[in-house]
């Protein structure tokens, strides 16, 4: 018996965790069909009936819906350009043999040591500098840089287990350089690709910090994660249409890993090990 | 000159096929250049590297605001930052944070992803749940404590059907718990997260590492921590030094979110004080002082972690 009796502590513990993780989502979830008073009154119950009021309210106080949409225009736009950045340079640094390779993969594993936090000033700066300051465009060329690191590093990952004799054959059919990329070493890292677009679907949909600064509060641009919190002043205490605010912004998350569960997590386990 | 065009050893070049095996490096050195990188490169030193020298070179200036001119100040702010009450108050809350947090969050990592990777029964369950924190955005995370702490949240509605009101405060607006609520943040999203983490790498373990255990005779936490511990030890020591990191930039956020590092400077961490000076108060060349105090801390987390967490056989 591999679960013996000794096991019986690991196991409360876990799953006593597992309840306090899934406890406040769980009231994050009924709170958003609820009144205050149903909330207070009752914050574990299930709700009394499924009205959409909360999200209709929510959705309208912050201007939620153009939240969205930008969040997910700055999402893609950002991922297009991490990957058509990051496939090249990866391309270039696992087929690279001279020293310059070597230098330049350094640079970018060292990336990893380098918070994107800390500079939040200076980037502000030169927002202001490009004159791209309170546009969803300023985000859309920075996320990209503060991916790059981890993007590069997995991807010249996957692309050295690629053989060297499938770029040869492919030369012998007279590829071109960019053809041997599209048609030879694209395709075989389609995993890696895959990898570093989930990782990067994450941070840029939940990205803060910097959307607040630098797009700032204009409805008309602001991100979803910056769109959120003003509901907490908005609609001063109702939990309501905050938490239904909230459920909201988690939805295109939840339906990824829903969906992709597995890739997932093997993508965040190698974003770990990749360091 | 290593800097060789991709593109023109492109078509126009037929190679003849190599002599037999190929070694790995060697004969085809000229089909690598690193041209195709420079995008990227530049990309990252522009938006990246840029603004992170360029930290250095604020906080050597005096510029009390935005539109304010701007003069050369040498140390004045380090005088200035050393001098003020609350940047120590802030590097105190910052290792409150750290000490409570990170300790905490790892060792119950560990034990918790041991366990899954055990897969007992229910972890493809536990496997969903525990990775829950790793998803959820830091202001929905914000909004979610804001609502289960603030004075009628579901805390203080728990104590009072259980009769205990005496015991309900204003949690986050309390100048000795609001810290706590910050450090109990990052450790509820954090294990989870992280014990998936681990448990991932220790399901890559050759199993043959716990049978021996087993016919060892070790115990469960015997296999646990002098087993499987060093085996994974480096893994163990990146968790650490992300959850660092984590910890120490990231706590603005919560900070801005849940407590405005109030009350008072209760519950001001470095990074909020960096956020803070520089954003609200408007001084910039003191909050960009002490961005390189936190870069400094950052730096030296990471060394000494990888240092404690060196493998050592």
């Amino acid at each position: 018996m591999k679960f013996g009796r000794s096991w019986l502590p690991a196991h409360v513990f876990a799953w006593l965790y597992a309840v306090l993780l899934a406890a406040p989502l769980y009231y994050l979830l009924v709170s958003a069909f609820k009144s205050n008073d149903e909330i207070f009154g009752s914050p574990f119950s299930l709700p009394t009936s499924f009205s959409f009021g909360n999200f209709g309210e929510a959705f309208g106080s912050a201007h939620l819906g153009q939240a969205m949409v930008n969040s997910g225009l700055v999402t893609v736009v950002a991922l297009a350009l991490t990957l058509a950045l990051a496939i090249p340079a990866a391309f270039a640094l696992a087929r690279a043999e001279g020293r310059a390779g070597a230098w330049v993969e350094r640079v970018f594993s060292l990336g990893f040591l380098v918070p994107t936090f800390a500079a939040l000033f200076p980037t502000f700066l030169l927002a202001a500098a490009t004159g791209l300051f309170h546009t969803r465009a300023f985000m859309v060329l920075f996320l990209p840089a503060t991916a790059m690191p981890l993007s590069v590093v997995i991807l010249v990952q996957f692309m050295r287990t690629i053989p060297r004799e499938m770029e040869e054959a492919a030369r012998m059919d007279g590829a071109s350089t960019f053809a041997v990329l599209r048609h030879v070493y694209t395709p075989m890292c389609l995993p890696g690709i895959a990898t570093i677009l989930l990782l990067n679907f994450l941070t840029f949909w939940n990205e803060y910090l910097y959307s607040l600064v630098i797009i700032g509060p204009d409805p008309e641009q602001r991100t979803v994660q910056v769109a959120l919190p003003t509901l907490k002043a908005l609609t001063g205490t109702d939990y309501g249409i905050l938490t239904a605010g909230t459920v909201l912004t988690l939805i295109p998350v939840w339906v990824v890993y829903t969906v992709l569960q597995k890739r997932m997590q093997q993508a965040l386990v190698n974003g770990a090990v990749k360091m | 000159m290593t800097m060789l065009s991709s593109a023109q050893d492109g078509a126009s070049v037929r190679r003849p096929s190599p002599p037999s095996p190929p070694p790995v490096a060697g004969p085809r050195r000229k089909q690598g250049g690193v041209i195709l990188a420079v995008p990227a490169l530049v990309w990252y030193l522009v938006f990246m590297v840029g603004p992170l020298v360029a930290i250095f070179v604020i906080a050597a200036l005096h510029w009390p605001g935005m539109l304010q001119p701007i003069s050369y100040a040498g140390l004045d702010n380090v005088r200035a930052v050393v001098d003020d009450p609350v940047f120590w108050e802030s590097v105190r809350n910052t290792a409150v944070q750290l000490v409570l947090a990170l300790p905490v969050m790892i060792v119950g990592a560990y034990m918790l992803g041991y366990y899954v990777a055990q897969n007992p029964p229910g972890h493809r369950v536990l496997r969903y749940l525990l990775f829950i924190p790793g998803l959820v955005s830091t202001p929905a995370k914000a909004m979610v404590f804001y609502a289960v702490l603030s004075p009628d949240g579901l805390v203080n509605g728990a104590l009072d059907t259980v009769g205990l009101s005496s015991l309900t405060d204003a949690w986050l607006a309390s100048p000795s718990t609001a810290l706590l609520c910050l450090v109990l943040l990052d450790v509820w999203s954090g294990i989870g997260f992280t014990a998936v983490l681990f448990a991932a790498r220790l399901g890559s373990v050759p199993a043959e590492v716990g049978e021996a255990a087993q016919l060892d005779g070790a115990g469960h936490w015997r296999a646990m921590w002098r087993i499987h511990f060093p085996v994974i030890r480096d893994f163990v020591g990146v968790v650490t030094m992300l959850q660092f990191l984590w910890t120490l930039f990231g706590s603005a956020q919560n900070v801005l979110l849940l407590t405005q590092g109030g009350p008072g400077s209760s519950s001001t961490t470095l990074s909020f004080l960096v956020y803070q000076k520089a954003f609200i108060a408007a001084d910039l060349g003191y909050s960009q002082t002490v961005g390189v105090v936190l870069f400094l801390v950052g730096l030296v987390g990471l060394l000494t972690i990888r240092r404690v967490f060196r493998q050592n056989y």
